[in-house]
Parts: structure tokens; sequence; C-alpha cells
């Protein structure tokens, strides 16, 4: 477990040292936020479709909306005789069905059947341009006060029949209508013919409230006046817009602190969704700046607030969360001081075993970053796989290896823009001395904090 | 959101001239389909090339709409643009945002880059706004494109990567703008609280790791700040090539572009403070009377229109500023036009806005420039 003190390649301070922890920290264990989708399912107990008409109760597919009740849903305009048609018989049938698209949800497909060969071979012609397509067959959103535009899809005959394939899913709750116009059809005459017409409700998506805020981070109770930033982590994926109007920070009074946070319209979530990073308005916390003066800062030291996650905020499938969220914190007094890895110390694993490396950060670290910009490798500089995590409210970084440790030399790599709770970085405070600051501070990108396995 | 229509002012700038032919910009790119993971801001180049920020991908798609035919701006009014856009969608209009807002200086047409869907399954799409005020959506199925990515720089000492759960890293692109033959990018972290301007070469390389710079303002007496850039234009002052940044919570910043250089550490100056509680949203430069102009939109208070003659002779921060940075230039609030929320300039006396009126609606329409 000796220490040997090593100045990293690109350092250009004092030798670091690592100095072994005390064993307390072996019985943290890892909280693991869940993530689950609920896809919902669209039961046909939930329409209340009419009865079917006789011959057309043709179950088609095992989609969730089955077409046997959406053919039903078809107003009494569904059929209808198509003079137009240039049909051997002078004319045929034209029915309009939504047919489902295997294993997706609200997917469907539109289906024109009963149209003359020699009309559907026109419709396949070069002089049929695809302009011509939504005149003839479209489907819109019927809402009030809504002018109907035709749904991006796509037109192509296939067989004996005509198909609009619209190019999203349908939306639960909306009403859909779907107009086949014969009197566009190539040759048409335009005197007899006649319009189809399809509607289909789609139905209301059963609420489930089931997702909640897993953690918020900084985990701790208490937090410095200046703090940066805080990250909500969802049990399930989010919905983006308008999320500040769910998100609160309360004073001891109960009464909401105005505009603490830096509203982006970016949003800044993680790809899957489960992961907010809410920061701080800077404007709030740096010293010497216009709101600082004028509207004080957010955060007072010595003071009590709440975070509150309201639960009207739906998740990604449309749903309600199931609580509300509360965050209950003592602000204590800014934290100034970059973090310096020279104060930083460790715990050896025993080699032979896949026990985790334990390091303790000397201050509770920003959890996104100390899990991203702390690296072991070996000898050679060579990355070691394994997963990191963090305990006693992101003061102690662990790093459980994927494979178990051999005897040898290590060192953790540690990228210097790596921030604490207050956005300080090694080597640099969050707020520097513009007009000597930035030249002379540290330039290098990584510290490195050499140990040995034995 | 910036159209590289305000670098066609005649600013007599060598600098802005351009350099590449017409069939250069195209000649690179590849025909096929475009896959969006999200469309954040979107800009035009030359040639009716559009440039759409995917935030998700980390990266930038440069795609040759083909829209390059010239013609005088037409007046545009479509009321209830989300609405119209969620019918087209085939969704309701509280299922679609609309990210950002470009016209094609070659076309004077509007382009919206929209987002359907509000979870993790939201779909991303371009729709351009015909001469007739209706709507349509461009397709991507094939079209010729170029991408560049924007890729995590390596970690120095560290060799390989080893295995770990995915990245939730992601970087947000704030704002785009075409400038000469380069791309500048403003990016902001979902993690480190940290500014950077990329400039990427276009046509686009085979790698583009760009130009990431670092740039302070000393807006606020002693100290320096991160903020995040929020919108940006490049613009003229004096004889020099400059970009004025707008700041999420901070002013108005002034460097030269001359100075985005790889690496650089670029210390801006502080021409303007725009009050608290406020935040930019878009910026675009224009010509008046024989004077330039700044118009900035912004969430809380209103839009701005910003002299620039005190830009210019602006006294650069050499010792602290009190009084929280305010220096000589002015602006003017323009308080016909409430609500605004995206801006772009549709020519050369008028702008286009996506405005909110009291009930609610979203409005696209184009005004005259004040």
């Amino acid at each position: 477990m000796a220490v040997a003190a090593e100045e990293g390649a690109t350092s250009s301070g004092e030798p670091f040292s690592l100095t072994p922890a005390l064993s307390r920290w072996e019985k943290e264990s890892v909280s693991q936020s869940s993530g689950s989708n609920y896809a919902f399912d669209l039961s046909p107990s939930l329409t209340t479709f009419p009865p079917l008409p006789a011959g057309e109760g043709r179950g088609e597919g095992e989609g969730l909306i089955r077409s046997s009740r959406l053919l039903a849903a078809a107003d009494a305009q569904s059929r209808t005789q198509v003079s137009a048609s240039a049909d051997s018989s002078g004319f045929s049938a034209v029915f309009l069905r939504w047919v489902p698209v295997p294993r997706e949800t609200n997917r469907l497909v539109l289906e024109v059947s009963g149209l003359a060969k020699d009309t559907l071979a026109a419709l396949q012609s070069a002089n049929w341009p695809a302009t011509n397509w939504p005149a003839l067959l479209s489907v819109f959103v019927e809402q009030p006060g809504v002018e109907p535009v035709p749904m991006l899809g796509e037109h192509r005959v296939e067989g004996a029949l005509l198909r609009f394939a619209p190019a999203f899913p349908l939306e639960p709750g909306l009403r859909y209508r779907a107009v086949f116009d014969a009197g566009k059809l190539p040759g048409a005459d335009s005197a007899g013919a006649g319009k189809v017409t399809s509607a289909l409700q789609v139905p209301v998506r059963p609420e489930r409230a089931t997702t909640t805020v897993t953690q918020v981070y900084p985990s701790a109770d208490v937090l410095p006046e200046n703090l940066l930033k805080f990250y909500v982590h969802f049990s399930a994926p989010m919905s983006r817009g308008d999320i500040y109007e769910h998100i609160r920070l309360l004073n001891e009074a109960n009464q909401p602190v105005e505009l603490p946070f830096l509203e982006l319209a970016e949003e800044l979530w993680s790809h899957d969704m489960l992961r907010l990073t809410l920061f701080i308005d800077p404007g709030r916390i740096k010293r010497e700046v216009k709101p600082l003066e004028e509207i004080g800062p957010a955060l007072v030291a010595g003071r009590r607030f709440m975070l509150v996650i309201g639960s009207g905020w739906k998740d990604a499938n449309g749903n309600r969360m199931k609580q509300a969220f509360f965050k209950r914190f003592t602000v204590g007094p800014p934290d100034r001081d970059p973090p310096d890895p020279r104060r930083w110390g460790y715990q050896a694993p025993p080699i032979r075993t896949r026990e985790p490396l334990a390091v303790d950060l000397a201050k509770p670290m920003d959890s996104a970053l100390a899990l991203r910009m702390i690296h072991v490798v070996d000898e050679s500089g060579r990355e070691i796989s394994g997963q990191p995590f963090l305990t006693e409210r992101e003061r102690i970084w662990k790093f459980l290896p994927q494979h178990s440790w051999k005897a040898g030399r290590y060192a953790l790599i540690v990228e210097t823009t790596i921030e604490d709770l207050a956005g300080n970085n090694i080597g640099k405070p969050f707020e520097v001395d513009v007009f000597d600051g930035v030249a002379r501070r540290l330039e290098q990108k990584t510290v490195r904090l050499p140990f040995e396995l034995r | 959101m910036k159209p590289t229509s305000l670098l066609s002012i005649p600013l007599g700038l060598a600098l802005l001239a351009g350099t590449a032919s017409a069939a250069n910009w195209i000649s690179g790119m590849t025909e096929g389909k475009v896959t969006l993971k999200s469309a954040g801001p979107i800009t035009f180049g030359p040639d009716g090339i559009l440039f759409i920020a995917d935030t998700k991908s980390a990266a930038v798609v440069a795609v040759a709409t083909g829209d390059t035919k010239g013609g005088a701006a037409k007046p545009v009014k479509v009321d209830g643009i989300n609405t119209k856009v969620a019918a087209l969608l085939g969704t309701a209009a509280d299922q679609v945002i609309i990210d950002d807002l470009a016209v094609n200086p070659a076309s004077h047409t509007a382009y919206l880059a929209v987002t359907r869907g509000r979870g993790a399954g939201a779909a991303s799409v371009i729709v351009r706004v015909k001469g007739d005020g209706n709507l349509e959506v461009v397709s991507l199925d094939k079209v010729r494109h170029s991408r560049a990515e924007l890729p995590d720089a390596p970690v120095d000492g560290v060799q390989g990567e080893g295995k770990r759960q995915s990245n939730p890293r992601q970087e947000s692109i704030t704002d785009l703008a075409f400038l000469e033959d380069r791309l500048l990018i403003a990016g902001l972290s979902n993690e480190e609280f940290s500014s950077t301007l990329r400039a990427i070469p276009f046509p686009f390389q085979k790698v583009a790791n760009g130009t990431s710079v670092e740039i302070y303002h000393g807006a606020h007496g002693k100290f320096e700040t991160r903020s995040p850039i929020r919108t940006f234009v490049p613009f003229k002052v004096g004889k020099e090539a400059q970009l004025l940044a707008a700041y999420t919570c901070t002013p108005l910043v002034q460097f030269p572009i001359s100075e985005l250089k790889p690496g650089a550490k670029i210390k801006g100056k502080t021409i303007a403070e725009l009050g608290n509680r406020n935040r930019p949203l878009d910026m675009i430069v224009y010509q008046k009377a024989g004077k330039d102009w700044l118009l900035l939109a912004n969430n809380s208070r209103g839009v701005m229109k910003i002299t620039t003659d005190s830009i210019e002779n602006a006294e650069s921060i050499t010792a602290p500023v009190g009084g929280g940075g305010i220096k000589g230039t002015k602006y003017e609030t323009i308080d016909a036009w409430k609500g605004v929320e995206q801006l772009d300039k549709l020519d050369a006396a008028h702008a286009l806005v996506i405005r909110k009126t009291e009930s609610g609606a979203l409005n696209l329409e184009s005004l005259p420039l004040p």
C-alpha cells in the first residue's frame, strides 16, 4: 500500500501524494436507479365502437388496435359506389380499412380496396405525379377549430390495394379522418364521383402514474451557498418542453425563490431522458454581478430550502408522475477552494480480488463528473475496465474492476475539469480574477496519482 | 438562426468575402438518407445549404436543400403555426416543439426545426413554409449531405477505453452561424459548466475536430465568468470581423473572429449589460438608414434594438468596470414586438418572427425591421 508521489506527464505543480484512507467506506453500496418503460396498450374494451356491419368483421393482425374494430369505426360513408373507376363492370365498391402494423404501437396503414386494375395501373404510372396523392387520399387530424392539413405519409399501390402509411404513429386521444376522393382518380368523371371517408378515434391512453424521481444529486443535506447544479434522476424517460414549470425552489417560508435556475430551452437531458441537469443561475451565484446585486443570491448560507419536483410533470408516455418529490437541505458557507488531489486518500484493494478501490476525494464532488473524469490506468497507461460509483454523499469514489486486481503499479488519471459542488476545477476556482487569472492558470489537462498494489 | 445574408451586406471586408466557388460547397457531399436523432438550432450557409445541429448524435449535418431560386421576399403570415405543423405531423399542438427558425437567404423561405413528441421517442423534422403559407416537410430520404461529428476529446495519459456504462454526457448546441468557410458552433454541456465555441471548416473534413476556444469576459468587475453562449452573430466592428455573443446570464460580449484559433483562450469585451431576469434568444444584424443595428430577442425583456455606433468606440476592459459593466452601448425596447420566441432576417428590410399571442397561439409573421 505504499504510495509513490510522482508527477504526471503534463503536471507542472508539486507532487501529489495519496494517503491510505479509512476502512469505514467498505460497507457502502451503490444505489442504482432502474429505468423502465411502460408501454401502454390500446385494449379494444376501452373503445366504444358501433356494432360491426355484417360481413366486415374480419380481424387482421395482432396489433394493439384490432382492425375489425377499426373498420367498424368507419362512418356510414365508408362504403360507396364509385362510378368513376374504369372497371369493366362500370363501377366497383371502394372500402377504406385501417390495418395495424404488427408489433408497433399506434402505427396503422390505411388500405383502399375495390379499385379497378387499370385504375391501380394508372396510379403507378409516371403520369401520376406524387403531388396528386393528397387530393386523392389523405388522413387528417380532426380537432375543433383546426384547419385540416393532410398528414404526412407515403402512398403506394400494392397488389389490388392502394395503401397510405402515415409517417408517424397516431396519437392517443385524437380522432383521425381518412378521405378518399374518387373524383380525383385518373380519368375520373367528377360528376358521378363520390368521397369515401372513415373516422378513427384512437383511445385515450390509460393513465399510469408510476414514474418517480429516484435521486437528486448532490445527495447531501448541507450544500454550499454557491452550489452550481442539481442532477435529477427519474425512474423512466421523461418528456421535454416547459420543464421549469414543474420545478420550484422554496425558501423557509415555503415561498418560491424567483428564477433560481438557468432556464435553457435546450433542457439539459441525458440521451435516455432519465437525467436532467439543473444549473443554478450563475448570475445569482457570482459576486459583483447585476442579478446578484439586484435580486440577491438564490441560496443563502444558514437558511433552509426545499427543491420540489411537481407531480404534474409528464413522463415520456404522457403520464403524470406518481408523486411529487421534495429535497430538503440547509445551505452552508460558499466553497471557493478548488479540489486538491494532494489531499485525496485511497484504500487499496487486496490483489487477486475484485474488491473496489476506494478514493477519498476530501469533499463531495459533482456526481456526473466524478464518475466520468477519474480513470484507472495500468503502468503502461492503458485504462482498466470497471465500474466507478460514489458513496458518502459523493465524497468517496469507488471503482469495481471488471477483472481481479493484479500486483503492480497503477495510477488514477483525473481530468482537471472535474468540478466540486460549486463548479471549482482542479487548480481553478469557479471565479477567477480575470485580469491575471486566465493567463496564469493551470494549463494541464490531467493530474496523475500513482499507486501500487502488492 | 443567422443566415449568411447578414454577411452579404456591404461590409467591405475581405475576410467575409466568399472564397470558394458555388460548386465546391456541394461537390463533396454524398446522396442518401439523413437520419436525425434530434434537430436543434439550424442555420443556412451558401447555396441553400441547411446546417442542422443534431445534439443527440453530437453532429452537425449539412443538407443541400436545392432551394436556391432567388426572388424577392414575400410577406409571411401563418397564424397558429404550431397547430398547423401539428396537423401536418398528425398530432396535437401540445406534442410539437418548434426548436428553431431559419430563413434561407437564397430564396427567403422559412424553415423550422420541429420536434414531434416530447419523450425519448420524439421525432425531428424540418418543415418548410411555402410561398402560399402552406407547410411541407423537407424530405431527407434522398438528399445530398455531409456530416461533421463533434467527438469528445481524448483524455491525456489514458490509452484505450475501459468498459463503462454509457456516457450520459451530452453537449447541446445553443447556436450555429456560417462564416466565410467555417461553421461556428456554440456548445453547452449537460455536465461541466463551460462554454465552447468550435470553428469547423466547411466543406467538412473527414475528421472534424474543429477548433475549440474558451472565451472570457471581464464584465462584472473582478471576476471571470464561464457562462455559456446563448446566441451569437458575426459582425463587423470598425475594420475587424467580430463575433457578438449574448450570454445566458451575462451581457453582450464582443471578440475578434481572427482570434478563433485552436486551443485559443480569448478575452472578450463586454459592451452591454442587458438586465437580469432575462435570457437572450436570437440575434440578427441589419442595416437601416446607413447604420448597422443589432436586434436581440429576449425571453422577458422583449426585443431590443441596439445601436452599433458605440460598439466600435467601446473601451476595452483593462480595469474592472463598476456598476455591472454598463458601457456606452444603448438600446431601445421595441414595444410592438411582443412575445417573440424566434427571430431571423427575412430580407434587408424585414424580420421573420414566431411570436406568442396573448391567447397562447404561435404565429409566424414578417415584420418591417424597426
